[in-house]
C-alpha cells in the first residue's frame, strides 16, 4: 500500500466520476462467450467526459474509464472479485525475497498502429511512467529498481523491496501497455492492444469506439460502442427512456430508479464500487486536532438516515475507507455507532460547542444533498456549520484540494486501495499519524498474510481516530434494455469494461 | 371617478400576498424550513403538513414561504442595480450631443446582446455561486432595458417647453435632469421595475435551478425545482408547488407592470 504514491489524486476522478468505474472483466484475456455481433452498436451514457485522452498527464477517472481495458491492456487485470489475473502476461512467478517478478507475455499481441507488442514495450511503458508521466500516480513505479527484456516475450522486473502494492497498481493506468512509436499523440490518438481501438471524440457529446479486428484474444461482440456524457442525471435517465442510449452507465438520480424497475423493457443491477462517500475533515485546522471533537462529528451523524435520504438508501454503510470487495474488509460501523447525547457531551467537553465550521462542497448532486443532511444533524448536538458551494472542478480543486482552505468537505474517493493516499500529511486531508504510516508500511513490504492483518488495523486505526466520516459506499448502479449481457455487477477497477457485453 | 384598473388590482393582490408571505416567514414558518427529518420523507399533504415534505423531510410550505424572502430580495436587489445604472445612462444619452448619445447607446445595446443568464453563470463561475452574485448579474443585464426606455422619456421631456425654458435660462444639465427630467419619467421606472422584477424572479429560478443561485440549504423556488427533479414520476408535487409559485409571482409582478403602465400612460387616457 505504501508504495501507492502518497498524493495520488483518486480525487480528480473520484469525484468526476462518483460510481462509474465499472469491473474489469473477470477470466483470463480470453473475455466473453458471444460471437462477434456483426455490425451492431451499442450507446452508454454516462457523466463525465474526459479533459483528454493522455492520463499519462491529466488527472480523472473518466480517462482509464473509457481507456483501460478496452484501447490500452495492462499486463494484469483485476478480475470482478478483485483478484489479480493475467492480461498480456500470460502468467508471472515472483522471486523468494519478493523483488523479482517474471513475466511471460502472449506472442500475438500487436498495436491499432501495426507493431507487435513485446517485452521491449513493456520496459518502455515502465520506464516511461517514471520519466514522462506527470500525474501523481507515477510514484506507484518509484518502487521499481529495473525493468528488463529478457526475451520477446519475457520481462522480469526488481523492485527496490518487497511491494504488495506494485503488482496491484500494475492493474490500474499505471500499468497500461503503450507503444514505442504510438506516444506522440495520446491526448487524441491513443494507440493499444486492447479490443477496440479509438474512433473519434466529439468534445462535449461523445466518444466513438470501434472493434479491433486485429485483436489477439476474443473479440468483443459490438462493432462499435459510442460513450455519450450528459451534465444532468435527469437528462440521462430520459435517453435510455427514448432510446437514445441502450445503458446508464452510472445512476445519478437514484430516486428515479422506479421509472425503470416497473419497465419490463429494462434491467437494474446492483452492485458495490470502490466509491467511498468521505466527510472529510481539515486536520491540521485547531478545531479538529482534538480527537473528541472528530469523533462526536462521527456520532452525531445517523448513517443510515442519511443514506435514505441523499442516495435512496441504495449504497453501504462501511465505516472506514475500505469496501467489501477488498481482502482486508472489515464492518466498522460500529466503531463510531449514531449516538447524538454522546456526541453532544463530547463536543461540550472539548469546549467546541457552538464552534463554526465550513463545509465546502464541490458543485456534485450527492454531496450537495449529504451537505445539508451533514449540516442539519450536526446543528442538532452544538455545532454551527455553514455550506458553500465551490464549482466542480475547478474551484473545489483549487480552494479545497490543493490549498486545503477548507474545515469539512464531502466527495466520493473512487480509486481503489486509496487508504494509505486519502489519509496522509501532503493530501487535502492534512493527515499525520505515524502509527498509521507504519501500519501501511508493514502491510506492503510483508506476505499476504501480513498485509491483510496490517490493512485491517490501518482501516481500524483511522476509525477509531476519526481522521474523516465515511458516509456511505456508493452503488454501482446500471440501469440497461433487458436483453444486454455481460454488464459487469461490481465496479472496483477503473475501467468500464466494454468487452463483455453483448446482445441476448 | 376612475374605473378600477383590473390588472393592477389583481397584480397588486399577488404581489401584496408574496410581499406579506414574506414578511411572516420572518417570524413564523410552520416548521424550521431547513430542518432535516428523514423519517418523515417524501410525505404526501396532509393536515400536519399542508404541502406535505420533501426527500430531506422538510416541510414544504414553510420552504415556499422562506423561499418568497429570496424571490423578492433578489428581485428588489436586482432591479435596483438596474434602475441605478440604467436610468442615469438613459438620461444622459438623451442629454448629451449625438455623437456621444449614439456611443451610450450602441455600447447599451451590446449589452443587451448578451444573454442575461449566461452573465450569470459567467459570474457565478469566477465569483462564486451565491444570491448575490446572482442578483447582481441579473441586474446588470437589465440595465440595457432600462437605460432604452428612459432615454426615449427623457427625450419627450427634454423637448418640452419647460425644460426649453430652464435650458434658455442658463440652468446647467444636472439640476435639468434632476429637477425636471427624472422627476417626469418616474411612472416610466416604475412600469419598467415591475417587469423587470418578473424577468429577475424567473431568472433567479433558472439559475438556482441550473445550481448558480442560492446555494443550499437557503430555500429557494428555483432549487426546488431542481431538487423535485429526480422525483417527477414518483413526487410530482414537489416540482409543482414551487413551480405554480414561481408562476404566480411573474404573473403578479407583469400585471402590476401592466397596471401601472395603463394608469400613468397618457395615451391611454380616453380607455380609462
Amino acid at each position: 500500500m505504501k508504495s501507492y504514491p502518497t498524493r495520488a489524486i483518486a480525487l480528480l476522478g473520484a469525484a468526476l466520476l462518483t460510481a462509474t468505474v465499472a469491473a474489469c472483466s473477470a477470466g483470463s484475456g480470453t473475455s466473453g462467450g458471444s460471437s462477434p455481433g456483426g455490425d451492431q452498436s451499442l450507446t452508454i451514457g454516462l457523466v463525465a467526459e474526459p479533459a483528454s485522452l493522455d492520463f499519462t498527464t491529466t488527472d480523472g477517472a473518466a480517462i482509464p474509464q473509457v481507456l483501460l481495458g478496452n484501447v490500452y491492456n495492462g499486463l494484469v487485470k483485476q478480475d470482478e472479485s478483485g483478484k489479480i489475473v493475467p492480461d498480456l502476461a500470460k502468467s508471472w512467478t515472483v522471486s523468494p525475497d519478493r523483488k523479482t517478478y517474471t513475466f511471460e507475455l502472449v506472442d500475438n499481441a500487436k498495436f491499432t498502429n501495426g507493431a507487435g507488442f513485446t517485452a521491449a514495450d513493456a520496459v518502455f511503458s515502465i520506464n516511461r511512467v517514471k520519466t514522462a508521466w506527470t500525474t501523481s500516480l507515477k510514484a506507484a513505479m518509484d518502487v521499481v529498481q529495473e525493468a528488463k527484456a529478457v526475451s520477446p516475450t519475457q520481462l522480469q522486473v526488481t523492485l527496490t523491496k518487497p511491494s504488495n502494492g506494485w503488482l496491484f497498481r500494475m492493474t490500474t493506468r499505471v500499468g497500461a501497455m503503450f507503444s514505442q512509436t504510438g506516444v506522440e499523440k495520446l491526448a487524441s490518438d491513443p494507440v493499444g492492444t486492447g479490443p477496440y481501438k479509438f474512433g473519434s471524440w466529439k468534445r462535449g457529446d461523445s466518444i466513438v469506439l470501434q472493434r479491433n479486428d486485429a485483436y489477439w484474444g476474443t473479440k468483443p461482440f459490438f462493432n462499435q460502442v459510442t460513450l455519450k456524457y450528459f451534465k444532468d442525471p435527469t437528462a440521462l435517465n430520459n435517453a435510455l427512456l427514448t432510446g437514445t442510449i441502450n445503458v446508464v452507465g452510472t445512476v445519478q438520480a437514484p430516486e428515479a430508479l422506479t421509472q425503470f424497475t416497473s419497465n419490463t423493457k429494462y434491467q437494474v443491477i446492483e452492485g458495490t464500487t470502490n466509491g467511498e462517500v468521505v466527510l472529510s475533515f481539515n486536520n491540521s485546522r485547531p478545531v479538529f486536532k482534538d480527537i473528541r471533537v472528530r469523533q462526536a462529528i462521527r456520532q452525531a451523524i445517523d448513517h443510515k438516515a442519511l443514506l435514505d435520504t441523499c442516495f435512496a438508501g441504495r449504497g453501504k454503510l462501511i465505516g472506514s475507507m475500505v469496501p467489501p470487495t477488498d481482502p482486508w474488509y472489515e464492518d466498522l460501523t460500529s466503531v463510531a455507532p449514531f449516538d447524538k447525547a454522546k456526541a453532544t457531551a463530547e463536543l461540550k467537553a472539548a469546549g467546541a460547542t457552538g464552534a463554526t465550521l465550513r463545509l465546502r462542497l464541490p458543485t456534485l448532486p450527492y454531496a450537495t444533498s449529504c451537505g445539508q443532511v451533514v449540516k442539519s444533524q450536526l446543528e442538532q448536538v452544538g455545532l454551527k456549520v455553514t455550506i458553500d458551494q465551490l464549482e466542480f472542478p475547478a474551484a473545489w480543486l483549487t480552494t479545497v484540494f490543493k490549498n486545503a482552505d477548507y474545515d469539512m468537505s464531502i466527495i466520493a474517493h473512487v480509486e481503489p486501495r486509496d487508504l494509505g493516499a486519502v489519509f496522509n500529511a501532503k493530501y487535502y486531508t492534512r493527515y499525520d499519524d505515524p502509527t498509521l504510516v507504519s501500519l501501511l508500511a508493514a502491510a506492503d513490504a510483508g506476505d499476504e498474510a501480513a498485509q491483510t492483518d496490517n490493512m485491517k488495523k490501518a482501516a481500524r486505526r483511522i476509525s477509531e481516530q476519526a481522521a474523516a466520516d465515511w458516509l456511505y459506499l456508493i452503488p454501482n448502479l446500471v440501469v440497461a434494455d433487458k436483453n444486454l449481457t455481460g454488464l459487469p455487477t461490481n465496479a472496483i477497477t477503473e475501467s468500464f469494461d466494454l468487452t463483455r457485453l453483448a446482445r441476448s | 371617478m376612475r374605473r378600477l384598473n383590473p390588472s393592477l388590482v389583481v397584480g397588486a393582490v399577488i404581489v401584496g400576498l408574496i410581499v406579506l408571505t414574506a414578511l411572516v416567514s420572518f417570524v413564523w414558518t410552520p416548521y424550521d424550513a431547513t430542518l432535516v427529518d428523514p423519517a418523515i420523507r417524501l410525505a404526501k399533504p396532509s393536515w400536519s403538513h399542508w404541502l406535505g415534505t420533501d426527500k430531506f423531510g422538510r416541510d414544504v410550505l414553510s420552504q415556499l414561504m422562506v423561499g418568497s424572502r429570496t424571490t423578492l430580495f433578489v428581485g428588489l436587489v436586482a432591479v435596483g442595480v438596474a434602475a441605478v445604472i440604467g436610468v442615469p445612462v438613459g438620461i444622459l444619452a438623451a442629454m448629451s450631443r449625438r455623437w456621444a448619445s449614439e456611443v451610450i447607446m450602441r455600447s447599451n445595446d451590446l449589452l443587451l446582446a448578451f444573454p442575461a443568464l449566461l452573465l450569470a453563470i459567467m459570474f457565478g463561475a469566477v465569483f462564486g455561486a451565491s444570491t448575490l452574485t446572482a442578483m447582481v448579474a441579473i441586474g446588470i443585464a437589465t440595465v440595457p432595458s432600462f437605460a432604452r426606455v428612459i432615454r426615449s422619456g427623457a427625450l419627450q421631456v427634454m423637448r418640452t417647453e419647460y425644460v426649453l425654458a430652464a435650458r434658455a435660462a442658463g440652468r446647467t444639465p444636472f439640476p435639468i435632469a434632476l429637477r425636471h427630467v427624472l422627476p417626469n419619467v418616474t411612472s416610466l421606472i416604475t412600469v419598467q421595475a415591475s417587469v423587470s422584477f418578473a424577468i429577475a424572479v424567473l431568472a433567479e429560478a433558472a439559475l438556482s435551478f441550473l445550481g448558480y443561485g442560492t446555494p443550499p440549504p437557503t430555500p429557494s423556488w428555483g432549487r426546488m425545482l431542481q431538487e423535485s427533479q429526480e422525483f417527477l414520476f414518483s413526487a410530482p408535487r414537489l416540482a409543482v408547488f414551487p413551480g405554480v409559485a414561481i408562476a404566480i409571482a411573474v404573473l403578479g409582478f407583469n400585471l402590476l407592470g401592466d397596471g401601472l403602465r395603463d394608469r400613468f400612460d397618457p395615451k391611454l387616457e380616453d380607455r380609462r
